[in-house]
């Protein structure tokens, strides 16, 4: 997340949401949000616990920082403004499903989201 | 970690991007070969006796199956899930696209520069080519944007996070090269007519070319060519076959109606395109394959199996509800041969067969059992 190539150096920006209605598997669509969520956060810790397993592992082997050395660690001031920003990423991730209402909801009238599947093959 | 073969057209993932792709690999495997076989189970165990009890009856067909099923609680999740997972593999995917998508459209222009010549293939493209409706209406198996969708100039971005997004999709059993659906039909060519040598082989929806390949791979003097209806993929293809020094003619065009002349290949073929299509559109696919073919010429179509029992059709549909794969569910009720009778092929040289080719254990995960459906017919 730190990677400073993750910063906008392309100028196209793909789509992130596939056209099509989205399917409401629970009687409260909020828990179809609440699963999309806890669904990106597992797979967000593990990418995590691999980019500390992996950080650990290098420190470990070049003789750097001991294991045990990470547990007094704190961070400067530039350090803590890169983690704002990536927190910041990583907020936006987490919160895909409800950025895709929102976007359902200011593109009504040009049909997008909205086209039920099933009908454009129906007949 | 899936078997990838990251040739030129690829983008190189960061620590964090492979991490998210690793993941996504692990929990689908886990939702499909772990917890798919548990709706079955909720099925026989729970969702058949209720109904039994309350109608006095087994559910008639699949579409019963679906009203009791969605109402489970153990299903509604599996499914939400299974959901979820298809969004996070896109999204795992297009970050390092997007990422690297300047440098691989440059890529794919220096690759393609002098193409055509001997021992190259050829690209073709027709952007007033109207997209049918059947594609384009909604993003077919939650890719957004589709196959046909450019969000840059000259661009390939379509190609690159399909090639990819499949691999993960079945946790690499598709092969290094996405070979797999090639294999499978090349393995049922060779085992019901192993004398068949086609010197022009036609490979319609062809998208990335993952399975034009095999089939210049397998037939080296044969020419091979593949159409497909979106560019961007077919910018990919024709990069990626010249990455993999394999030649391969692809065009944008609409199999239902191409360009090419009548009687002008020998082996005509579609590897689970077919299932994508429309109602109208199939018959007139099979027609323009009758057009196409030589006397005694071949036509092979690599097809998903419906199931056989309501519950096993019921979950096969899965992907049409859940993975806008928006044909696929009216395929159930569909046959093929009558098909095939409307785009004038003879009945009697018309074959409807079921094929399960010899997997390895990655692919058994995910088909073992599995039967897949060939529709052959000879001109």
């Amino acid at each position: 997340m730190n990677d400073p190539m993750n910063k906008l150096t392309t100028q196209a920006r793909l789509a992130r949401v596939a056209k099509g209605k989205r399917p409401q598997y629970f009687s409260d669509p909020a828990t179809d949000k609440l699963l999309s969520m806890t669904m990106t956060l597992m797979e967000e810790l593990s990418v995590t616990r691999e980019r500390l397993d992996a950080l650990e592992r290098l420190l470990a082997s070049k003789q750097v920082v001991a294991r045990n050395e990470l547990e007094g660690w704190t961070a400067d001031a530039e350090a803590n403004a890169e983690r704002a920003a990536a927190r910041a990423a990583y907020v936006e991730r987490m919160m895909r499903a409800m950025h895709a209402e929102l976007d359902e909801i200011t593109r009504r009238g040009s049909p997008q989201t909205d086209i039920d599947p099933l009908d454009a093959v129906g007949s | 970690m899936p078997v990838f073969n990251r040739h030129a057209m690829q983008p190189v993932p960061n620590l964090d991007e492979q991490a998210r792709q690793d993941f996504v690999s692990s929990l689908r495997a886990h939702l499909s070969g772990r917890l798919m076989p548990g709706a079955y189970k909720v099925y026989e165990n729970r969702v058949e006796p209720g109904f039994r009890a309350a109608n006095g009856r087994p559910p008639h067909d699949h579409d019963e199956v679906r009203k009791a099923m969605t109402q489970d609680p153990f299903y509604q999740f599996w499914s939400a899930m299974q959901r979820r997972s298809q969004e996070l593999l896109w999204e795992s995917v297009i970050d390092p696209t997007e990422r690297q998508l300047s440098k691989l459209i440059e890529t794919s222009k220096a690759i393609t520069r002098n193409a055509g010549g001997a021992g190259r293939g050829t690209l073709r493209l027709d952007p007033s080519l109207p997209l049918p409706r059947y594609h384009a209406a909604v993003d077919i198996h939650l890719q957004p944007g589709g196959y046909h969708t450019e969000f840059a100039e000259d661009d390939v971005a379509a190609g690159v996070v399909y090639d990819k997004g499949i691999n993960l999709y079945m946790g690499g059993a598709l092969g290094a090269e996405n070979n797999l659906m090639g294999d499978i039909l090349l393995a049922y060519l060779r085992e019901k007519h192993p004398d068949f040598r086609p010197k022009k082989i036609l490979d319609l929806g062809c998208a990335i070319g993952n399975s034009s390949v095999v089939w210049a791979r397998a037939f080296p003097e044969a020419e091979v060519y593949g159409v497909d209806v979106a560019a961007p993929v077919l910018r990919y293809a024709h990069a990626r076959a010249e990455a993999l020094g394999v030649p391969v003619h692809f065009s944008q065009q609409n199999a239902e109606r191409t360009d090419f002349a009548e009687a002008s290949f020998d082996l005509v073929l579609s590897h689970i395109v077919l299932h994508e299509t429309s109602k109208s559109a199939l018959p007139r696919i099979l027609g323009e394959c009758h057009r196409l073919l030589s006397v005694e010429g071949l036509m092979l179509h690599l097809e998903i199996p419906r199931g056989k029992s309501i519950i096993e059709k019921f979950m096969h549909n899965w992907e049409s509800y859940n993975n806008n794969e928006t044909f696929s569910r009216f395929m159930t009720g569909i046959d093929l041969k009558a098909e095939a009778i409307k785009g004038h092929f003879a009945p009697e040289r018309i074959v409807v067969d079921e094929f399960a080719p010899k997997l390895d254990v990655a692919q058994m995960n995910y088909a073992e059992n599995f039967f897949w459906k060939i529709l052959a017919a000879r001109r």
